[in-house]
């Protein structure tokens, strides 16, 4: 099932104007933008808690959960039936904060109160979610572990999912939808947009990237080694072997040497490739490289004479392994 | 300045004087007033509430009307219950004029727009994320209405002061509805009316000092009510 909608805010669309936004049974849709973009009132509208917006049977979790004065279990369970609500006290134990259901909502931290909230707004038999922000309120070790359970959980259920930050966008995403002043700007798999902006004004948005998927295939200490096709991509991340993982890393951590023998060093990472694809940036010049997957650097426009980058060149490309964040998918 | 001192020396000694009479006036005030608040209470928070939340134009009207009640004189609810209860008037086969029960009516119509207008300030004053919050809940309107008041308890607290401290000190319309009938419906306020007519200042002070005494208690054991529950602290 899936369901395109055109939607304009107010109605001479000058907040937000945006037509044709797909979304899917099964997929989860990451609409990204910077603040101000117009994310939450997209989301509002399709929540209904903004007039003007489709009629949607969803579950939406706004940008800051509230919790109203009583226990932090009475707030879990409002609204839900029976049967949800032991599915949210489930989740809530798998999220950590099921210790604290008894306790006055107040007494918890910003991050306790949205993982409460996430886990009653993914046990409502909904069959399409919508989370603003909801990896917002995380401490950094506890970021990756809501998400893993947010995606288990939305299993085969349709999601927008709104968020400004690249990593959580790579994590949560399976397409992404670029919304930079009210307007949709791209639309596409995850690390197409993160590879290939489509406009100048995306790039700026989104940081040019590189996300490759694989499955991991070594760890040693904190550094985990994933494996796509003929290319080995190490990173930090906590992944066990045999997992599929996704590895995300900008276009600026790639340092790029002419011919297939350079770069001598401690990089970790280190691919031959050819160039395929050069796109003037205006400042930067975007080197797009096939090393078995579609990897894509950034260098100025000097660098690109020097180096004589040019379709068909042979390059090596490093990049250091702390530069790479290597995530469960 | 002799006058006021020999005023305030017959009101202690009128203190000491008062018997049956007073315990019946004090008595009335109280039954009239809280039951009045208590009617006033029932409707005008709920009201408030749906004034506050509703999603339809006719709120608007009810704002108006609500705002306008607030500052209706008493002795105008009073008129108003008067020709409805007048023998001759559509109410009058009730035959409730010069009742107490009169008297709690006008002042609950007093009650009903002061709870109602503290109530909708209350959930008005509510942070955005948790407006925003209650509608992503999808709850009935009841669901909704209840967690509203919880989260606004003080709201509440205040709306219910509010509402008892406008018919506990009125003196308008129990005078008009009422008619002041010792031993029936006389009570703190068209007492002190009385007294002062009658140049019995003394007395008129000391009743004076009766319903100080009286809105004191209730409005001290809601303001600690208030303190009890309130959340940020």
């Amino acid at each position: 099932m899936s369901d395109s909608f055109d939607l304009r805010y107010p109605a001479d669309g000058s907040v937000l104007s945006v037509e044709g936004l797909e979304v899917r049974q099964g997929e989860r849709l990451v609409v990204f933008g910077p603040n101000g973009a117009g994310k939450t009132t997209l989301i509002r509208l399709l929540a209904g808690t903004l007039p003007g917006g489709p009629a949607f049977d969803s579950a939406y979790l706004p940008q800051s959960p509230y919790l109203f004065r009583g226990s932090a279990g009475f707030n879990m369970g409002l609204g839900l039936s029976a049967e949800e609500a032991s599915r949210a006290r489930y989740l809530a134990d798998r999220l950590g904060v099921g210790d604290l259901l008894q306790y006055e909502a107040s007494s918890l931290s910003g991050g306790e109160a949205q993982r409460v909230a996430v886990a009653r707004v993914l046990a409502v038999r909904s069959p399409w979610v919508l989370l603003d922000e909801p990896l917002s309120a995380q401490d950094e070790q506890d970021r990756m572990m809501v998400a893993a359970v947010i995606i288990e959980e939305l299993g085969d259920r349709g999601a927008v999912i709104i968020t400004h930050d690249r990593q959580e966008a790579a994590v949560l995403g399976d397409r992404m939808a670029v919304l930079v002043g009210g307007r949709l700007l791209q639309e596409g798999p995850v690390d197409e947009v993160f590879s290939l902006p489509a406009v100048d004004a995306v790039a700026a948005a989104v940081g040019i990237g590189n996300v490759i998927d694989g499955e991991v295939v070594d760890v040693e200490g904190p550094l985990t080694a994933l494996r796509a096709g003929e290319m080995t991509v190490w990173g930090i991340g906590e992944v066990e072997t045999g997992h599929p993982a996704r590895a995300v890393f900008g276009a600026e951590a790639v340092t790029l040497f002419r011919g297939r023998e350079g770069a001598a060093g401690s990089a970790r990472n280190r691919w031959v490739g050819t160039v395929t694809e050069l796109r003037d940036l205006g400042q930067l010049v975007e080197v797009v490289i096939d090393v078995g997957s579609r990897v894509v650097a950034l260098v100025t426009p000097g660098s690109q004479e020097v180096l004589q980058l040019g379709p068909g060149a042979n390059v090596t490309l490093t990049v250091k392994a702390t530069a790479v964040r290597v995530n469960p998918t | 300045m002799d006058f006021i001192f020999e005023v305030v020396g017959d009101a202690l000694g009128a203190l000491s004087g008062f018997g049956e009479e007073l315990r019946r006036v004090l008595g009335l005030t109280l039954v009239v007033s809280l039951l009045a608040t208590l009617f006033g209470v029932a409707i005008g928070v709920p009201l408030g509430a749906w004034i506050a939340m509703a999603r339809t134009r006719v709120r608007t009207v009810w704002l108006v009307a609500v705002n306008i009640g607030m500052g209706m004189p008493p002795v105008l609810a009073g008129l108003a219950l008067l020709l409805l209860l007048w023998d001759s008037g559509p109410l009058g086969g009730l035959e409730l004029l010069f009742t107490p029960s009169a008297m709690v009516a006008a002042q609950t119509l007093l009650a009903i727009p002061i709870a109602a207008g503290v109530t909708a300030g209350a959930i008005k004053g509510l942070p955005p994320a948790a407006l925003e919050q209650l509608a992503a809940l999808s709850l009935s309107g009841i669901q909704r209405g209840k967690v509203v008041l919880i989260e606004v308890w003080p709201g509440v607290l205040a709306a219910v002061a509010a509402a008892f401290g406008r018919v506990v000190s009125e003196v308008g319309a129990v005078l008009v509805v009422g008619g002041n009938i010792v031993g029936e419906t006389r009570v703190l306020t068209t007492a002190i009316v009385q007294e002062t007519r009658q140049a019995n200042f003394g007395e008129a002070l000391a009743l004076g000092l009766v319903l100080v005494l009286l809105a004191g208690a209730i409005n001290g054991f809601l303001t600690w009510m208030q303190l009890r529950n309130a959340r940020y602290e």
